[in-house]
């Protein structure tokens, strides 16, 4: 499989009054999957339009494995993209679409029942596509994708539209072909899924990059780590327990207590020891979804 | 190049478009043959037999003398077996070229309206394949709908000429090339269509516009250069110069006939749809090349 990295260079998008993509530059690795995050309207459609060649960038260069997308010899077997739910003839089946896409891109019908086959949709196969629900149109969407056999996937909200289940079956899927050396992009903003899903995050924000590397070095960067939720009736006398073993307790009202620097072993211990009784005890790990939220924080989704 | 003309041949032919289409054809065809026969029946007769079949059950003799006048210059004009001939053996050319203009403009504009354009272009991003193919398959399927109706019109009216006692009178090259003209039109028809979707995004709007312009085109533009000749500039040549307008073109191309009083012979009405095509297709392709797929 060929080297299959995303390089994102200053890349510009300036329509008449807006600039929806502000000198934006990451990169996106081969055998993980890379969310790519930021609020409506945060250029993440246009970035990923201009990566495929679909929009004329302002300035700067998107590359996949060091070519542009226009220049690579077959595409389709580089690069795999869904980008629209509904993209396809509403009175073609979901078979004679992804046929009609085999034959464009030089590949034999066959392929076209192997992804059917891999997205689930081999009995939905001989339906016509104004038939299919949102997800059945994912689903196809993906298959299409993968018709090439591409070393690099490219999605753009892909779990719009999908049950719970289908958004299960999508983690799976895309976790199983990032772990064959594959590389995925994934745009999103279903936080809780992508904290899920992803191997490493780019948040973008009003067209500019806000951060980029491994999930967890991003939410850790800006958050003081875990801290532990306690609701006592005696909150005061946990408080002075707690003094002393390096502990940053905040009061919430009415017997909770966020305690910070200290575990939720060491607090239990303490509040033996004091003759404390406990109610609930509960590590909270910061998550993407506050992390974002900070970074995003302020900089406006309509502009 | 030919597995894109092969994917858009296999697109057409997985959706109701094709059929559509060919029934149209068919159908389109068979009413302007059988009104193009009846025609050259009561041309191809005398000139008594043409003015009584005019005169609604009146005597001949009372018809009002502008009424006889124009009569007698109709059939004149096509009291020609050979006129008659060509006429008949491109009745499809009425109904059909607009169909071939229409099918351009479903190539083009079913992409946005099914927005289908993303996929396509994301399978084949360099944009001048994908719309050299889509020139290329309207042309090849314009031309198919020629065959047909010209076989269709060929069987019928070389029955019909037997039936008046005429030969088939394709020894003439005037019928033979009226009857390949007829193709060339077609074939420059469906290149405007593809022009034309470029221009005008919508479905919708793109086929309206087509139809009015071609079934209205020459109705107004015989008025528009009539008003111009009486008014502003007094000289034959304006009424000539309605040839630019693509359905006067095309009409005067295939006659072999004048196809009204001024008209220029056929091979002006040809250079003027073929510069129609040659600026239709260059501009839809730097259209669709340069513009964002949003």
């Amino acid at each position: 499989m060929s080297d299959g990295r995303i390089v994102v260079s200053g890349l510009t998008k300036q329509y008449r009054t807006v600039t929806a993509v502000d000198d934006l530059s990451f990169t996106v690795e081969p055998g993980r999957v890379t969310g790519f995050l930021g609020p409506n309207g945060a250029g993440k459609t246009t970035s990923l339009r201009m990566l495929l060649d679909l929009v004329v960038p302002t300035s700067g260069t998107a590359t996949i494995g060091g070519h542009r997308y226009v220049d690579l010899p077959e595409p389709t077997r580089v690069v795999g993209a869904v980008l629209e739910a509904s993209a396809a003839h509403a009175g073609r089946t979901g078979r004679n679409h992804l046929r009609a896409n085999c034959i464009a891109a030089g590949l034999p019908l066959s392929r076209a029942d192997e992804v059917l086959e891999l997205v689930g949709l081999t009995p939905a196969a001989d339906r016509k596509f104004k038939g299919y629900s949102l997800g059945m149109r994912q689903r196809l969407g993906i298959a299409a994708a993968m018709l090439g056999d591409p070393a690099v996937l490219v999605l753009d909200e892909p779990a719009n539209g999908l049950d719970p289940e289908g958004i299960r079956w999508m983690r799976e899927l895309l976790r199983g072909l990032a772990a064959e050396g594959r590389t995925v992009l994934v745009s999103s903003h279903l936080l809780n899924e992508m904290q899920a899903l992803a191997d490493d995050v780019v948040i973008v924000a009003a067209g500019r990059l806000v951060r980029q590397g491994p999930v967890a070095d991003v939410v850790s960067s800006l958050s003081d780590g875990d801290h532990v939720e306690v609701f006592t009736p005696e909150p005061e006398k946990l408080r002075a327990a707690l003094q002393g073993l390096g502990a940053s307790v905040t009061a919430d009202g009415g017997g909770s207590l966020a305690v910070a620097g200290v575990t939720a072993a060491v607090i239990g211990r303490a509040a033996h020891a004091a003759d404390v009784v406990l109610h609930q005890l509960r590590t909270e790990h910061p998550d993407l979804e506050e992390v974002f939220l900070q970074l995003t924080h302020g900089k406006a989704a309509i502009r | 190049m030919m597995r894109l003309i092969r994917a858009e041949l296999f697109k057409l032919r997985t959706t109701n478009t094709w059929w559509l289409f060919a029934v149209a054809t068919v159908v389109s065809t068979t009413v302007v043959l059988v009104v193009n026969c009846v025609n050259a029946h009561a041309l191809l007769g005398t000139l008594d037999q043409y003015l009584t079949a005019h005169s609604h059950g009146n005597a001949v003799a009372d018809m009002p003398p502008e009424f006889l006048a124009r009569l007698t210059a109709e059939w004149t004009s096509g009291h020609d077996v050979v006129t008659q001939a060509a006429t008949i053996f491109t009745s499809g050319q009425l109904i059909g070229v607009l169909l071939a203009c229409l099918l351009g403009i479903v190539l083009i504009t079913g992409e946005y309206h099914h927005q289908t354009a993303t996929t396509t272009f994301v399978l084949t991003p360099r944009r001048t394949v994908v719309v050299a193919s889509k020139l290329v398959t309207a042309i090849f399927v314009a031309a198919l709908s020629w065959v047909v109706s010209t076989v269709i019109s060929l069987v019928a009216g070389v029955a019909f000429l037997s039936n008046q006692g005429y030969s088939s009178q394709l020894d003439h090259w005037s019928v033979v090339r009226a009857v390949l003209l007829n193709l060339a039109a077609y074939a420059l028809w469906a290149v405007f269509g593809i022009g034309l979707g470029a221009v005008i995004r919508s479905q919708l709007a793109a086929t309206v516009t087509a139809t009015v312009l071609y079934l209205a085109g020459t109705a107004a533009a015989a008025s528009f250069f009539e008003l111009i000749n009486t008014y502003v500039i007094k000289h034959d040549w304006v009424l000539t110069a309605q040839v630019i307008v693509p359905s006067v073109a095309s009409a005067v191309m295939v006659s072999p006939a004048k196809t009204f009083t001024e008209s220029p012979s056929q091979w002006v009405g040809a250079a003027v749809l073929i510069g129609y095509g040659i600026a239709a297709g260059p501009i839809g392709m730097l259209l669709l090349r340069r513009r964002d797929v949003a």
